[in-house]
């Protein structure tokens, strides 16, 4: 007979990597045209980052996603960036992008100014023009003030700026410090059903609500939860590298080592909890591991919740689900440690 | 090979390497473009403000079509293939390499051993792991020789005929027997390679507030990222002494840094081109042959190319930690958390890589997003002669969620309190003080849990 239950997970994960300095570096320049170049060390390694650190720029200068063009990941020509590591580019590479721009944003501000006879601190950044604040009829369009900080004015905008997580070193003994700038939250639930004939768990749904900060672009940062949560699904209940007693593996080949295809992803739920980090540029902090944190912890509970049988060893496949169903006791919790 | 194909003699002068290149290459296939030149935008690209818009990107248009040149559609003139003989044996000391039979075959280019790497070892922590190894194999799947030749299939025919001596070695495994120290990995250093240590408050006064205590054991397994795309990179030396590498690595100002270590060379010799790379998670963030082809590029004046089967992707590549976790919590009558006592033990694989970080995030999170005043969590991390283990998307953090959330859950069953409210009444708030002492900022653990289960239904449903 099939069962169902349902089960979550909650946690928490830091934003950048501690151990070390992981500072990032970044170059803005705005064209002639108003539109701009962002130069960055980071790797697109398929999560959308350069999108989101495109649209970091663009919103410092008053432009559209489209107007930035970004250059990257090229040791000759690109800034030091510590890389597409720790959930660490939206926050660490984005603030220094942020700060990048607003440096090539003040140069454009300068030049402005007297152009529309103002001072610099009166003027913001908006819509594809550089307008008086609270007088928004008083304005220039970004392009012409960019031609004429290069062709008239012989200060080209560009900027370039760092931005490294400030934290505080760890007590060796307790430690006791602060060693990430900043956290995300998420719970994620799962709904199973489980065959209590065969052990077979087929997980059938996953709400998931995460906390990134702001969502410079909410549709990516969903991708990246359903992304995390096919890996979560495998860590649950598919996937293990197995060796034999020679230390060789037996299963390195997707024949034999089982992993989440389309066809084994449950329904998805998704949202963004709303947050704002005063730290992290435009409020954002990250997502990227977060989202495969959460889910085998709320499949092994769902498990429990539809058969009784308690997980304790991953991955919760059939057979190991089958001997939690007819054991019902703790015999897969015999790994115990030694004593101290 | 077909018996037809002329082969270069075993002297074989640069001319007759180029003429069996060109006797052995695939006639080139040039796939006309099918695709609609004009570009395709969403309204979002160009809104203002650009914050918060759905924004697709411009990479994506390039993947659908599949125009997007990864390391493995990307070729050079007279471009070579690398291959790597795999040592298949977990524990040994390497007596002899012996590769004249392979340097001797036809289509071989150059055969590059550990001896020949100027500095023969690199890591993210420590410089654990050889390039190549030379004096001693610490899991099956090191590399012990690499090969440069016209194509792959000659590549790893010559990896075949590389002969190599071993003297087996008494090998450890399992994590637990590892802490032992009885058979050390990488004498004379222990094997617990990395500690760490959180203390607050006082556990046994926690302990004798609570009405009940929790104890259990959990474990996960070891995973592989499994990337669409392999690892891979091109290296080319040019005559001035500079080398460029395409590679598939995720983080190249600090690969940079490591590749330059290895050759012993200044750092603006070296230029990396980060290409657009088919999946990481974790699994790209350090150097693997980009310098063993940086050298077989030198020793042949041709790039040379190099993609990891999947099989190497598995055996060679770095791995998740597989995690023993030993939990106690002290909780009240009414289900608030007084205590909680934390052991973990990481199967650290072969090398560090970054064990020392995954062991640092795990042991910092392992209590949860939970306010608990009193606790003690410490972690080891131990050598085995299995494929190494590094980063991988959650560095840590996946096991012990799965620990610390199915302990609550058993104590959500036991005190017969609804799991959604177990964790709302002991959840971090804005201003909780974290397990190091930070007071955390923009905290919404509440938030997430009321979103997820006003999503899912939780309340509703009368399961």
């Amino acid at each position: 007979m099939k069962k169902r239950g349902k089960g979550m997970g909650c946690m928490w994960y830091p934003i950048g990597f501690t151990v070390m300095a992981n500072p990032s570096a970044a170059t803005v320049k705005v064209n002639e045209d108003g539109t701009a170049t962002l130069i960055t060390g980071t790797v697109e390694t398929g999560q959308g980052s350069l999108t989101v650190l495109g649209q970091i720029a663009a919103e410092e200068l008053g432009i559209s996603t489209d107007d930035v063009h970004v250059v990257s990941a090229d040791t000759d020509a690109t800034p030091m960036d510590t890389g597409a590591i720790a959930s660490r580019t939206t926050y660490v590479t984005g603030n220094a992008i942020q700060l990048a721009a607003e440096k090539a944003k003040n140069i454009l501000f300068e030049v402005a100014a007297p152009m529309l006879g103002v001072r610099p601190n009166q003027l913001e950044a908006k819509d594809r023009q550089i307008q008086v604040k609270g007088f928004p009829q008083s304005c220039l369009p970004i392009g012409e003030v960019a031609a004429h900080a290069q062709n008239g004015a012989g200060t080209p905008a560009l900027g370039s700026a760092s931005y490294n997580p400030p934290t505080v070193a760890m007590d060796p003994e307790t430690g006791q410090g602060k060693p990430f700038s900043t956290y995300v939250y998420a719970t994620q639930i799962a709904e199973v059903e489980v065959d209590e004939e065969t052990g077979e768990v087929e997980v059938l749904r996953i709400a998931a609500a995460h906390d990134c900060g702001t969502a410079i672009n909410p549709m990516l940062v969903e991708g990246q939860i359903q992304g995390g949560i096919s890996m979560g699904v495998g860590m649950a209940i598919q996937e293990e590298m197995l060796f034999d007693d020679e230390g060789r593996q037996i299963n390195p080949n997707l024949t034999n080592y089982i992993m989440p295809t389309s066809l084994d992803m449950p329904d998805l739920e998704v949202d963004i909890v709303e947050n704002f980090d005063p730290t992290g540029p435009f409020g954002a902090k990250g997502v990227g591991e977060p989202t495969a944190v959460a889910t085998s912890a709320a499949i092994c509970n769902a498990i429990y919740d539809a058969v009784g049988a308690r997980i304790y060893n991953l991955p919760a496949t059939a057979e190991k689900v089958l001997a939690a169903i007819k054991s019902k006791d703790r015999s897969d919790r015999q790994k115990y440690l030694p004593a101290e | 090979m077909t018996d037809d194909v002329k082969v270069a003699d075993k002297t074989d002068s640069l001319t007759d390497l180029k003429e069996t290149d060109e006797d052995l290459r695939l006639p080139s296939v040039v796939e006309p473009a099918h695709f609609p030149v004009e570009t395709i935008d969403t309204e979002a690209r160009h809104q203002t403000p650009a914050v918060g818009q759905r924004a697709t990107r411009p990479d994506g248009r390039l993947h659908g079509l599949g125009q997007t040149k990864y390391i493995d559609d990307i070729t050079f003139p007279n471009m070579l293939f690398a291959k790597m003989k795999r040592a298949g044996i977990s524990s040994a000391l390497i007596k002899s390499i012996d590769t004249s039979e392979a340097e001797a075959m036809p289509g071989v280019a150059a055969v590059l051993t550990g001896k020949e790497i100027p500095v023969n070892s690199y890591g993210p922590s420590y410089q654990d792991q050889p390039v190549l190894a030379d004096e001693r194999v610490f899991h099956a799947g090191d590399p012990v020789a690499a090969v440069a030749a016209v194509t792959e299939q000659i590549a790893e025919e010559a990896c075949e005929r590389i002969k190599v001596e071993y003297e087996p070695l008494e090998p450890v495994y399992d994590p637990v027997e590892a802490m032992k120290d009885e058979i050390k990995v990488h004498p004379p250093h222990s094997n617990i390679y990395a500690t760490k240590r959180i203390k607050k408050g006082d556990l046994e006064k926690g302990f004798a507030e609570a009405d009940h205590i929790f104890e259990g054991v959990y474990s996960t397994q070891m995973i592989e990222h499994v990337p669409l795309e392999p690892h891979a990179s091109i290296a080319q030396w040019d005559p001035n002494g500079r080398v460029t590498l395409w590679s598939s690595l995720g983080r190249i100002t600090l690969g940079r840094a490591d590749i330059a270590r290895t050759l012993d060379m200044p750092i603006n010799k070296i230029r990396i081109v980060g290409t657009i790379v088919g999946g990481n998670f974790g699994g790209k963030n350090e150097i693997t042959t980009e310098p063993a082809l940086a050298l077989l590029s030198r020793k042949t004046g041709r790039p040379v190319k190099m993609v990891y089967t999947r099989e190497e992707e598995f055996i060679a590549s770095t791995t998740r930690h597989p995690f023993i976790m030993e939990y106690k919590t002290g909780v009240t009558d009414d289900g608030m958390i007084t205590a909680r006592k934390v052991r973990l033990v990481l199967d650290g694989g072969a090398y560090c890589s970054w064990s020392e970080t995954t062991l640092g995030k795990a042991c910092i999170l392992s209590a949860g997003p939970y306010n608990i005043e009193n606790l003690l969590a410490e972690a080891y991390c131990m050598y085995t002669n299995k494929t190494m283990t590094g980063a991988m998307r959650g560095f840590g953090a996946p096991q012990v969620c799965f620990a610390y959330e199915s302990q609550m859950d058993e104590i959500a069953h036991k005190l017969g309190i609804d799991p959604l409210e177990l964790r709302m009444k002991n959840a971090f708030h804005e201003g909780s003080a974290s397990p190091t002492g930070q007071v955390l900022q923009s905290v919404v653990v509440k938030d997430s849990l009321e979103k997820a289960a006003e999503r899912f239904g939780w309340k509703e449903d009368g399961q």
